[in-house]
């Protein structure tokens, strides 16, 4: 082995190092290790009616967000290969030129996924999960577009000013800089949310107990109203330091719920806040955008680098191609989380039986499929099944009884 | 430029002959001595009203007009103009009531009857919508207009453009005894405009209503130049129908920009004010700062109202744009003029905010037109960049880049004449 070739593994060997050692504390879970889930059968749990259900409309969702996926890509490698005439619109600069085109690859791909959008709206409406009109889902789409701009517009202003003054390095101090943004939006993303407080004295009560229990007193507990978007039940963990809150969907406060499976909701979540999951997340997104960065870089080399506008359109494409081949791992990351967010909360509110009657009955309030396919799974999961859930219910009693009984 | 004008003339011209003195008496009582014209007016639009169907009947069968309605339609065209050119007081001479052809300084040139197409014949009403908007906005429109729209009653099709220019001239002829050029020109646009639009709706004529300022107001003398004016190329009317289609979400990141810059800018402002009324001159770094800001404004309207085509760059460079700003070195200014300049732009205002309407509306009827024709309309994109220039005017004025008031006639500035060889010797 030549010194040269010694040395590029070496410096390809530190990086790799230092990812899996800050993955490996990334991944550190109070979920016991040796948990073992027991395998139950849905037909156990849920009606045929209700299973029936659920998987005719996974079916066409899944359809769905294959035709959104492939419609996006076949709109970004067009773009990458043709996008650059765009250019010739543009009075601005070489900066304000990548903008443009940027802005343009977006709102391409927003045409090119409208048929699915629309579909996706036609089946929600269909099954009673969604009151948007088909008008406001369309224009509030296009008008928000503009929103996407202007982090769009951001991103690329740091990564074309980053590679015409640095060239190819240019990722370097690009991915620290998204880091922090990703972090600042973690921060702020509660303030944009439009909520007002928790007003169930019977709620209040419970989340004022568990928040003593997980060690995360005075988190505010507030309401975000949807009621005239969705009927979904909903809630996120939010918010870093002063910053960090639990958010309910209205959806799930309007009495369909019982306070016991409330009270596991507000645990969970509470439970995402214990474990610092949003710095996690933040940690996870600095660890995947490092080579993300760096991958774009090599990607658009042939184009002149992300310096020359002709390379956005084909850095789009780049981008969403990896996240793609990110998502597996990404989502299996998401449900690991999860996981941890509802051992917390079967460890604070000690009722399986709640947790257990509450991922019940998502099932004919979301129409989520207990037990969705294998590629299913493994592509649009972000949370354990609903059936892993139950299964998790069920270990945590049996290993609380065991634990209690150990001497 | 011949050829040009040829290719844009409308049939239905407007001339104005008015030398922009105003006796201050009928100034004064102008709204109370038009009450018999409005009474007129109302009675005719009746009549009108009824000939209009009979006419349109007969258009669609024959495909001419006959000559006798024809002309009474002519009659009743040119007869509103000049009452509202008497109210709004862009002309001074109280009108005849009959819509005399070449009686009155601000009239209308119409065609003779000749062949249409029966389609436009036919589907009319939806068609003149669009312009109809436009004329609200910027002229008076006549009774049968208002009847069509279900509303009986003649005489209060008042535009806006034109009523804000003619309560503004009002103060001003009845201190000067003279109607401002600028107010005079943009009242007369929107009443020419209106015309147009009058005379299309009553078959008059089948040619579109344009709003090219240029072309309507062809026959009035041009206003000198003022410092602040556009520069760049006029022709550029291609649209890209995919920026066209995004075009206000690709705004946002200007707008936003746009935003973060004002707050500057008006800081800077306030400093450059305090600075001019101290030394007389504005300080150049801060005049410099601020001609971008106006510039880059410009930019970005220009952009957002599709007036032009390219993405703009965001630091209001000069020269870089179709739709560019020329704006004065720093000069001396009237310490008067610098610290009144609030009070003194309110009239501007005004009218900005009105013209600012007009823009929009231009806007959103060039939107649809572009998507499908790839191209922007002359007439609106004219409408659009006097709007915009008009506002870049006020801009200017209001940052203390010039001390020049902001002129709303529609017209371009003629540029000063080049001296004679002998004069420069």
């Amino acid at each position: 082995m030549s010194r040269a070739l010694a040395r590029r593994a070496a410096l390809l060997a530190v990086p790799a190092v230092l990812w899996s050692a800050a993955a490996w504390y990334l991944w550190q879970s109070r979920v016991p290790g040796s948990l073992q889930l027991p395998h139950l059968d849905s037909r156990a749990y849920f009606s045929g009616r209700d299973l029936h259900a659920a998987a005719s409309f996974g079916r066409l969702q899944e359809w769905d967000w294959l035709l959104a996926t492939v419609a996006q890509l076949v709109a970004l490698t067009l773009y990458a290969w043709r996008g650059g005439r765009f250019a010739r619109e543009s009075a601005a600069g070489p900066l304000g030129t990548g903008m443009l085109l940027g802005m343009l690859g977006f709102a391409l791909v927003w045409v090119a996924q409208l048929p699915a959008s629309v579909l996706e709206l036609w089946w929600q409406r269909r099954h009673q999960l969604s009151q948007t009109g088909y008008f406001t889902a369309v224009f509030g789409d296009w008008l928000a577009l503009g929103g996407q701009f202007v982090f769009l517009c951001l991103t690329l202003a740091i990564v074309m000013g980053l590679a015409r003054r640095l060239g190819e390095r240019w990722w370097l101090p690009a991915a620290p800089a998204f880091v922090g943004l990703a972090l600042l939006f973690a921060f702020v993303t509660p303030w944009l949310l439009g909520t007002h407080p928790l007003r169930r004295p019977d709620l209040l009560a419970v989340a004022s107990r568990l928040e003593r229990a997980e060690h995360v007193q005075h988190t505010p507990i507030v309401v975000q109203d949807v009621h005239d978007v969705t009927s979904l039940p909903n809630a996120e963990a939010t918010g870093i330091g002063p910053s960090r809150r639990v958010v309910l969907w209205d959806t799930l406060v309007d009495g369909r719920f019982p306070t016991r499976e409330l009270a596991v909701v507000i645990a969970h979540e509470l439970g995402h806040l214990a474990r610092n999951h949003i710095w996690k997340d933040v940690g996870w997104y600095a660890l995947f955008a490092f080579p993300g960065a760096y991958a774009v870089a090599r990607a658009t080399r042939r184009r002149g680098g992300m310096g020359e506008p002709e390379a956005v359109p084909l850095s789009l494409l780049v981008v969403v191609v990896l996240g793609l081949l990110a998502l597996p791992l990404q989502n299996a990351i998401s449900r690991h989380m999860e996981a941890e967010a509802d051992w917390m909360a079967l460890r604070t509110t000690r009722d399986p039986a709640g947790a257990t009657a509450l991922f019940r009955r998502f099932v004919p309030t979301t129409l989520d499929e207990p037990s969705p396919s294998t590629w299913e799974y493994l592509l649009l999961e972000n949370h354990p099944t609903i059936m892993q859930r139950i299964a998790m219910a069920q270990a945590w009693r049996r290993y609380a009884t065991s634990t209690a009984q150990s001497p | 430029m011949c050829d040009e004008l040829a290719v844009h003339e409308h049939p239905v011209q407007l001339v104005v002959e008015d030398d922009l003195r105003r006796n201050r008496l009928t100034v004064f009582f102008r709204a109370l001595l038009g009450i018999p014209h409005y009474i007129w007016i109302f009675l005719w639009s009746i009549g009108v009203f009824v000939v209009a169907i009979v006419n349109w009947l007969a258009t669609l069968v024959t495909g001419t007009p006959p000559a006798s309605l024809h002309r009474f339609m002519c009659a009743y065209v040119r007869y509103t103009l000049h009452v509202y050119a008497y109210v709004y007081l862009v002309a001074n001479p109280y009108p005849g009531f009959v819509g005399e052809e070449g009686e009155y300084p601000v009239d209308v040139r119409l065609p003779a009857p000749g062949r249409q197409s029966r389609w436009t014949t036919l589907l009319r009403l939806p068609l003149v919508l669009p312009a109809l908007i436009l004329a609200i906005t910027l002229g008076g429109t006549g009774g049968p207009v208002a009847v069509l729209r279900g509303r009986r009653r003649s005489g209060g099709g008042g535009g806006v453009l034109a009523a804000v220019c003619a309560f503004l001239g009002w103060f001003a002829s009845l201190v000067r005894g003279r109607m401002p050029k600028g107010l005079r020109d943009a009242g007369a646009y929107g009443l020419g405009y209106s015309a147009q639009v009058l005379a299309y709706v009553l078959l008059v004529t089948d040619r579109y209503p344009s709003s090219d300022p240029t072309a309507l107001l062809a026959t009035v003398e041009r206003p000198p130049q003022h410092p602040v004016h556009l520069v760049g190329d006029p022709e550029d009317l291609r649209r890209s129908r995919v920026t066209v289609f995004f075009r206000l979400p690709l705004a946002i990141p200007h707008l936003v920009w746009l935003v973060l810059w004002t707050v500057l800018a008006v800081l800077a402002g306030i400093v450059n004010w305090c600075a001019t009324l101290f030394a007389g001159t504005p300080p150049a770094a801060l005049h410099r700062f601020l001609s971008r800001y106006v510039r880059y404004t410009l930019h970005v309207y220009a952009f957002l109202y599709l007036a032009a085509n390219p993405f703009p760059g965001f630091v209001g460079e000069p020269g870089r744009y179709p739709l560019d700003l020329r704006l004065p070195e720093p000069s001396r200014q009237n310490r008067w003029v610098t610290g009144f300049r609030i009070v003194l732009a309110i009239p501007a205002w005004f009218v900005n905010a009105v013209l600012g309407w007009a823009l929009l509306i231009a806007a959103v009827l060039t939107w649809f037109v572009a998507l499908v024709t790839g191209s922007a309309p002359w007439g609106l994109r004219n409408l659009s960049a006097y709007a915009l220039r008009y506002g870049a005017q006020v801009n200017a004025y209001l940052y203390l880049l010039t001390d020049a008031y902001p002129h709303a006639s529609p017209l371009e500035g003629a540029p000063p004449p080049e001296p004679l060889p002998a004069e420069a010797a």
